[in-house]
């Protein structure tokens, strides 16, 4: 976008112009994105800014009534990293839980994305139907579907075992143990979460040229050698978003924890780091504590990320070696 | 924009740019402005204009109450009102982001137990000279007054009250010939002798997820909660009449099997749910509940019945008193806000307010004649609440012991058979030393 070359005048109006048009081209995208940041900048980056600011003062009541300030430093750190609950309680559900639900998301969406490249047409849309309304459902939704599910006295499944003889619905109740109750939140975040990566893998499969399976076939490969080092090579980018979407989504789970009998903070035993930063800002008031929570929360995803990514690229750098 | 991008002069693009700016400009201002876009919309007549915060679903028709309250309010002040209905699961929230945002209402109505802790916060205005003034100070009721007042300061005036009593299916009982329990011992053998003609139904749930079942045995068992010590609070869960209260009551479902493990996790909403569904053959619940019973199906009046939950030996356990206060959140007219609160809370308005919600009057006068009428269903809570009513630690930071489910998972870890009685009172009073001395 230089000022017209065959336009010869004096040299320094010249490469005046042509310094404000350079400005110009590097500014427009800017003035495009403007409104968008600003939305962004008032929406997202100061109140997560103002977390921060939270994070390192005793907040309570008072001061959000009053709007004072209160540093107090790296005290809700020490308080949080010091306290054994994080290390052994909070931090083991929220990894662990997170992890098994990743794993299995991804293992089980991958697995239904390649069923329904498999199906005819008509299976394929009634297939891909029921899993979209498994996907469409609100959090909160299923959350409560599930717990009646699973209701001791009066849920289909313990009716169920109750009719194989197998257990006594009045002694039961799977909502008080940690690994029970977290056996259902994982049911319930898995089954939530997987139809977003069998859909997105499904997408992928469709652009692997089918010479590629069937060149691989004449050569000998059997079903599963076909998927390890064709198929999933082919499309790892696409693990690679679905899996870091599938762990943001699953370390921060909140609701369908907390609305779970006993997961309100009933039972700590079951707290993880979203709930458990809820509960010391919103139920203790302690505003300062819960945001450092949240801030740790936030770093430990921004850390996982960027190993995963890292990791990832770095191999599919190696990958692409000849 | 629809001209070609290349060669145009460097004027043209200078107005261009601008164009671009204004526009984003114009487009971020908008988006800004929409987000915070609340004016004063009570311009149109000629008096102040008062905001209130009422929780909705209290008074299942609470629209002519409201216009009743604004008719009488205009007419004795000229007056507006602005009243708002907010919702009990998140009006804490909205008063703590309202506190945030400097856009408290002037009075409103709160839960007893945050009293204490916005009073703290200094949101709440002190209401104890306006009262001295009005002469009313002798005619509230106990628990509601007691749970207002920090340190000779009032934060809140009574407006209704309910209470939790033993509710029980006087059909079953009627049909087996027995007779509501009176003392701790019948309660457990009336239970024992259900269990074995009604073995479908559940004789008593002990629910883990509701301390309000717990108290009336902790009290009842001549225990406290907390008590004061010097200037802050020391537990008391876990000292022996406490703990008697809660080994007897715990015992009913892991020694006696009245209840049912399902239970471990209930709030009170489920067993409630328990009860209507034909489950529960007593449970602890309030006197607002009878009311929900009964409209969901008229039968309920002759199934249910009610009687003061039972003493340990004799007498009755105390009960919490729970209810609203109306508190003035310093409001820019603060006569005009004693004077709404006043009319709320006293006389004909809050003798209708309770009647149409199916709670008590806050005012003690009120809630005598509510007994005096003997009606089978009202008579048994209203003497409950004369007579064993009681009231929760009155500090903010009890507040926080709630929020933190103490009590609830000291419950759950006793019923599931984590922990004895003993241990998880420990662990519970260690808990609430903790928030206590911070």
């Amino acid at each position: 976008m230089a000022a017209d070359p065959r336009k010869a005048g004096p040299a320094a109006p010249r490469a005046r112009a042509a310094r404000r048009a350079a400005w110009a081209r590097a500014s427009r995208p800017w003035l495009l994105l403007a409104p968008a940041l600003a939305v962004l900048a008032v929406l997202l980056f100061w109140p997560l800014v103002r977390v921060l600011l939270l994070s390192f003062q005793d907040y309570g009541l008072r001061q959000i009534n009053t709007g004072e300030s209160n540093y107090t430093g790296l005290d809700n750190y020490r308080e949080i990293l010091g306290d054994s609950f994080l290390w052994t309680t909070v931090l083991p559900n929220t990894v662990g839980f997170a992890a098994t639900c990743v794993t299995l998301t991804v293992v089980v969406g991958t697995l239904v994305a390649l069923l329904l490249q498999r199906l005819g047409r008509a299976w394929r849309a009634i297939c891909s139907t029921a899993i979209m309304m498994a996907w469409a459902m609100p959090a909160v939704t299923g959350t409560y579907v599930w717990i009646w599910v699973f209701d001791p006295l009066n849920g289909v499944v313990s009716g169920g075992l109750d009719g194989l003889g197998l257990i006594e619905p009045r002694e039961t109740n799977w909502f008080t143990d940690r690994w029970s109750f977290y056996a259902i939140a994982t049911l319930n975040v898995v089954h939530h979460g997987f139809p977003f990566v069998a859909i997105t893998v499904y997408a992928a499969l469709l652009t692997i040229p089918r010479e590629l399976p069937e060149a691989a076939t004449v050569d000998g490969a059997n079903a599963w050698q076909r998927f390890w080092h064709l198929t999933v090579p082919t499309i790892r980018p696409v693990f690679m978003v679905v899996t870091i979407l599938s762990i943001i989504w699953d370390f921060k789970v909140f609701a369908q924890i907390y609305l779970m009998p006993g997961g309100a903070g009933a039972n700590p035993d079951v707290l993880n780091l979203g709930v458990w930063s809820y509960i010391e800002s919103f139920s203790r008031n302690q505003y300062g504590l819960g945001s450092a929570i949240a801030v740790l929360l936030t770093l430990l995803l921004l850390a996982i990320t960027v190993v995963y990514v890292r990791a990832l690229s770095k191999e599919s750098d190696e990958g692409d070696a000849p | 924009m629809r001209q070609s991008p290349r060669g145009r002069s460097p004027f043209s693009l200078l107005s261009r740019r601008r164009r671009l700016l204004a526009g984003a400009a114009a487009l971020s201002l908008g988006l800004l402005t929409a987000c915070g876009g609340d004016g004063d919309d009570g311009s149109d007549g000629g008096g102040p204009t008062l905001e209130v915060w009422i929780m909705e679903g209290t008074n299942p028709d609470a629209e002519p109450y409201v216009e009743a309250l604004e008719a009488a309010f205009g007419e004795e002040t000229g007056a507006l009102l602005d009243v708002q209905f907010i919702q009990w699961a998140d009006a804490h929230d909205r008063f703590t982001t309202a506190m945030a945002g400097g856009e408290l209402p002037d009075v409103a109505e709160i839960g007893t137990t945050w009293a204490a802790e916005f009073g703290a916060a200094g949101a709440l205005a002190d209401l104890s000279g306006s009262i001295d003034e009005a002469g009313l100070g002798d005619d509230l009721v106990p628990g509601l007054i007691d749970a207002a007042t920090v340190d000779g300061s009032v934060y809140g005036m009574p407006w209704y009250a309910g209470i939790r009593s033993l509710m029980y299916r006087a059909d079953v009982f009627a049909e087996h010939d027995l007779q509501p329990p009176t003392t701790w011992d019948e309660l457990r053998e009336v239970a024992l002798r259900l269990r074995d003609l009604e073995p479908d139904m559940i004789p008593f749930p002990v629910s883990g997820g509701s301390e309000y079942g717990l108290y009336p045995f902790i009290w009842g068992a001549g225990g406290e909660i907390a008590e004061r010590d010097g200037d802050g609070w020391r537990s008391t869960i876990n000292s022996p009449e406490a703990v008697e209260g809660i080994e007897f009551y715990t015992s009913l479902a892991t020694e006696d099997g009245l209840s049912v493990a399902a239970a471990e996790t209930w709030l009170e909403t489920d067993q409630l749910e328990s009860f209507q569904n034909g489950q529960a053959a007593m449970v602890v619940n309030g006197n607002w509940t009878v009311n929900t019973l009964i409209q969901a199906d008229p039968a309920w009046a002759e199934q249910v019945g009610v009687v003061p939950l039972p003493g340990q030996e004799s007498g009755f356990s105390p009960s919490f008193v729970g209810g609203s206060l109306l508190g003035e959140f310093t409001s820019d007219e603060p006569e005009l806000a004693w004077r709404l609160i006043e009319m709320m809370t006293t006389g004909e308005l809050a003798a209708q307010w309770a009647d149409q919600s199916g709670y008590f009057p806050g005012q003690q006068s009120l809630l005598e004649e509510v007994q005096g009428e003997e009606e089978p269903l009202v008579a048994p809570f209203a003497r409950q609440m004369l007579e064993a009513g009681a009231a929760l630690p009155v500090t903010e930071l009890y507040g926080q012991v709630q929020g933190e489910q103490i009590v609830q998972g000291m419950l759950q870890r006793i019923l599931s058979g984590d922990q004895s009685p003993q241990e998880a009172a420990d662990e519970a009073a260690a808990a609430m030393d903790e928030t206590f001395g911070g």
